[in-house]
């Protein structure tokens, strides 16, 4: 788990496909922090080749603030999580993206413009500052995977074994200085 | 027992385990439906399912293992446990691997029947349709809407809301929003009054309406609701933008929805067509394979169980067979196996009863047998039994005794046999194989031999055995050393004669005597010189006679009389010695005497004792004719666990006749011309009444004695006589 979180994350250009966390950070708004975040979505030919078929894909951006402890393993003080369904209408020739907490549509013309719209968070309230304290190290973690138990039925197990569909990015995680 | 009957029973087990597989597969099954709920718990059945797939895998690989094992090891039941677990996997497998086959068949045909070129072009047609429909509608909207600008030509900010207003109605539109170039707004009518903002253009559609003059697109305002969005140029003197929605007819709207549905939902499932084939197959595959897999170890389970007791029997004879028969065998269930596991319950328990007795009787056999032996052993008679072939089978320990030969050391072997290595036995020996091929009956023999203690005689009663059918298997011999037994009668007889002469004869011996000499006395006087002389010789002669029958009658009752009048511990040795010196004197004779060392006791009358001394040295003196050597010991033996003082006494004189060897101890049997004969017969009963033993040794002679001088007679002279006797001695200090 630790090994994991403290993982890089993986650069995009080595890779035809798959997510990533470009750069992320928390900063103080108020008395929240709240998360910037840039993402990088580059589908792979056959998630795109279903999601011109009309299938829908769900992907969840994951932040999470850990508190560091020597001994034991990392303890979690907050988790939250935003869940982006995209999916192809036919009839307009468009990308509709929906924004599963906030439940806001926003149609595109081309995908790479949806994708655009997705890939960057602003000001995405976290946790309170007072939850923290002066004398602990805090982490923070971000992570977008591809919600594959949101796939359609018989895509399931194919996803769970073909490498195509691992879109997910690895925990892109930062020291908080609070 | 206790972990026994807390176990569950295996039917139970056996229907839980199916009732959660079937669980399993159905949630899985179920899964499969989109709308279900547990569709999110898909994969975790799907894994589930499989990992459940793997552990029955395992069960039916341990237990394949453990079958191949013992039948490699051929355990018992293990190759009819084979023999049935193959005929019900091959039953189970063949009709499953058909139907899986079939229904793989079916499977991919009837989800490739879904799809064909026809209904693809129909359904990419009914879309295109949909989008002619709707861009028909958009271009009739883009008309209307450029007439509508011409109305708005050059008007003034207020004159334009009013305006839009009134063609917003017109137009049937919802929502009218005229622009100023740089994208400000000059004035907005809405069909809900309550919107005060307009819908803006983004960036994008601002580029397109800059290249084209004019922008017509479907939009969805909401996720089900779509307008029809028209944005023209206002050619006035400051070019201006007049933004129109319209509403797309409900029903319209409805049938694009319908149709965009089935297209995308068509064109989902062409997408998953082959995940589809291949999520069925696998389902499929899993359902399968743990039905057969549960199936396979539930047989196993049930032929175990149905072969346990089958085991149990197998085992059970086995230990039967080599002779172990406390078995019993559980009885698992009362059906036919049950039964036959019964009756060999039963059975071996009868067979143990049998083996038991028989085993007591063997025991009782064996006893008597040993009580029969003891007995045996234990005869003062000797016993040797024969096979058919006259070869020995059985001898106790009185033959040894007799005998002095371990018989029982020469069983198989034929008396002949013993002969060559016991050449001193040849003639009872071989009397009694004569007579044991001769004889059809019992027969009774007595055979007289001369043995190492001196002549023995042997009363032979053998007795030809018979088998139940008639035939000969062998014989017993029987045999009491009667030497003793009829010494003691000749003794008795000599007794009874001396007493008798004592009597018949002593008695007239003095009237005999008195009446010569009265004859003598009264006629001495009368008669004349001559007659008188004769007489006198005569009546002398009568008187020695009857002197010499009286010392005669006197000897007789002597020999007649007991000899063991007192009993002391006489040192045989001093006694021996003491003796001697009384012919130490006589010149000629060389007396050598020789004992052993310590004091050699012995219970016994010293005057009898010393008188069997001087009756042998007399003997040996006169034989040697009181010149040559003498040569006495006394000596400790120890004879069939017992302790004896031996005295030998030797000369080298001519030695005794093997005629007179077998009676010279009887009275009146001597060789010489003078004496009773009484001097030997009276040493043997003395020393026969100390409880010991007096034969002639024919086995060693003197040195001297050894240089046989054959004289022309044929005669051996100087063969020298040897004494031996034996007396009981009484503990050493």
């Amino acid at each position: 788990m630790l090994c994991c979180l403290f993982a890089l994350p993986k650069t995009v250009v080595a890779d035809e496909f798959g997510f990533a966390v470009k750069n992320a950070e928390m900063t103080l708004q108020g008395d929240h922090y709240v998360l910037n975040a840039e993402f990088d979505f580059a589908l792979s030919m056959r998630a795109r080749e279903a999601l011109q078929n009309g299938i829908p894909l769900y992907w969840v951006m994951q932040v999470k603030v850990l508190q560091h402890r020597d001994l034991l393993w990392n303890k979690s003080l907050v988790e939250r999580s935003i869940r982006y369904k995209i999916q192809y209408h036919a009839l307009l020739n468009m990308y509709r993206v929906r924004n599963e907490l906030t439940e806001q549509v926003t149609n595109f013309s081309t995908l790479t413009s949806a994708l655009d719209e997705i890939s960057s968070l602003h000001n995405f309230t976290v946790i309170a500052q007072s939850e923290l304290d002066q004398t602990n190290r805090y982490l923070a973690a971000v992570q977008v995977k591809l919600d594959r138990d949101a796939l359609p039925l018989p895509l399931r197990p194919i996803a769970f074994v073909n490498p195509q569909w691992y879109l997910s990015s690895p925990w892109f995680v930062w020291s908080l200085k609070n | 027992m206790v972990p026994e009957k807390l176990k569950p029973p295996l039917g139970v087990s056996i229907f839980i385990l199916f009732a959660l597989i079937l669980l399993s597969l159905q949630l899985m099954s179920s899964a499969t439906q989109e709308s279900s709920e547990l569709s999110a718990m898909y994969s975790w059945l799907l894994l589930i399912n499989a990992l459940g797939s793997v552990v029955l895998l395992g069960l039916v690989g341990a237990n394949i293992y453990a079958l191949a094992r013992n039948a490699k090891r051929r355990e018992a039941g293990s190759r009819l446990t084979v023999r049935m677990v193959s005929l019900f996997v091959v039953l189970a497998l063949a009709p499953a691997a058909i139907v899986f086959y079939f229904s793989m068949q079916f499977l991919h045909q009837g989800i490739d029947s879904w799809f064909n070129v026809e209904i693809d072009r129909a359904m990419e047609d009914a879309l295109e349709l949909s989008q002619a429909s709707l861009d028909q509608r958009m271009r009739w909207h883009l008309r209307q809407t450029q007439q509508l600008t011409e109305k708005l030509l050059d008007v003034s900010t207020t004159v334009a809301t009013l305006e839009l207003e009134n063609l917003r109605e017109v137009s049937g539109a919802s929502e009218m929003t005229l622009f100023s170039r740089q994208g400000r707004i000059i004035a907005s009518s809405s069909i809900n009054p309550g919107d005060i903002l307009p819908s803006l253009p983004d960036e994008h559609i601002w580029m397109k309406l800059r290249q084209n003059g004019e922008y017509v697109a479907l939009a969805p305002v909401t996720e089900d609701e779509l307008m029809i969005q028209v944005i023209v140029t206002v050619k006035a003197n400051e070019p201006q933008y007049l933004q129109v929605l319209y509403p797309v007819p409900v029903r319209i709207a409805d049938l694009a929805d319908s149709v965009e549905f089935a297209f995308v939902r068509y064109q989902e499932m062409n997408f998953l067509r082959n995940s589809l084939k291949l999520s069925f197959s696998l389902a499929l595959s899993l359902v399968l394979l743990m039905s057969l897999l549960a199936a396979i170890w539930i047989a196993f389970v049930s032929i175990r169980n149905i072969i346990a007791p089958v085991k149990e029997l197998v085992k059970g004879t086995q230990a039967v067979a080599s002779g172990h028969y406390d078995q019993f065998v559980p009885v698992m269930a009362q059906d036919d196996l049950g039964f036959l596991v019964e009756s060999f319950n039963e059975m071996t328990q009868r067979i143990a009863r049998a083996h038991d007795e028989t085993r007591l009787a063997s025991v009782e056999v064996e006893n008597q047998r040993a009580y029969l032996e003891t007995i045996l052993a234990n005869l003062t008679a000797g016993v040797i039994s024969f096979d058919t072939n006259y070869k020995i089978r059985t001898a106790n320990q009185a033959a040894y005794r007799i005998f002095h030969i371990h018989v029982n050391h020469f069983v198989g072997r034929n008396l002949l046999e013993l002969v060559e290595d016991y050449s001193e036995l040849a003639e009872p020996l071989k009397s009694i194989q004569r007579l044991l091929e001769q004889a059809d009956d019992i027969w009774q023999q007595r055979i007289a031999f001369l043995g190492s203690n001196g002549r023995q005689e042997l009363l032979c009663r053998g007795t030809p055995l018979f088998s139940q059918e008639g035939r000969r298997v062998g014989a017993v011999v029987v045999f009491d050393d009667v030497t003793d037994l009829i010494q003691a009668q000749k003794n008795a007889a000599w007794s009874e004669v001396a007493r008798r002469l004592a009597h018949e004869i002593k008695n007239p011996l003095t009237p005999i005597q008195l009446s010569a000499e009265r004859l003598q006395h009264k006629l001495s006087g009368k008669l004349e010189a001559s007659d008188a002389e004769m007489l006198q010789r005569s009546t002398r002669t009568i008187v020695q006679q009857v002197e010499a029958m009286k010392e005669m009658v006197d000897d007789f009752s002597e020999y007649a009389k007991p000899s063991k009048k007192q009993t002391f511990s006489i040192d045989l040795s001093s006694l021996v010695q003491e003796v001697l010196a009384l012919y130490l004197a006589k010149s000629g004779v060389k007396f050598k005497f020789e004992h052993g060392a310590g004091r050699l006791l012995v219970k016994g009358d010293p005057v009898s004792l010393r008188q069997v001394l001087h009756n042998l040295i007399k003997n040996a003196l006169e034989a040697i004719d009181n010149e040559g050597l003498v040569e006495i010991s006394v000596h400790r033996v120890q004879k069939n666990n017992a302790d004896f003082v031996e005295i030998t006494l030797y000369d080298d004189g001519p030695g005794i006749k093997d005629e007179h060897l077998e009676k010279i101890f009887e009275p009146y049997v001597t060789t010489k011309a003078k004496g009773t004969g009484l001097g030997l017969a009276i040493v043997k009963k003395i020393i026969e009444e100390h409880g010991g033993a007096i034969w002639v040794d024919t086995t060693r002679r003197l040195p001297g004695a050894i240089e046989v001088s054959q004289s022309e007679g044929g005669r051996a002279d100087k063969v020298g006589a040897g004494f031996i006797i034996q007396l009981p001695a009484c503990n050493f200090d």
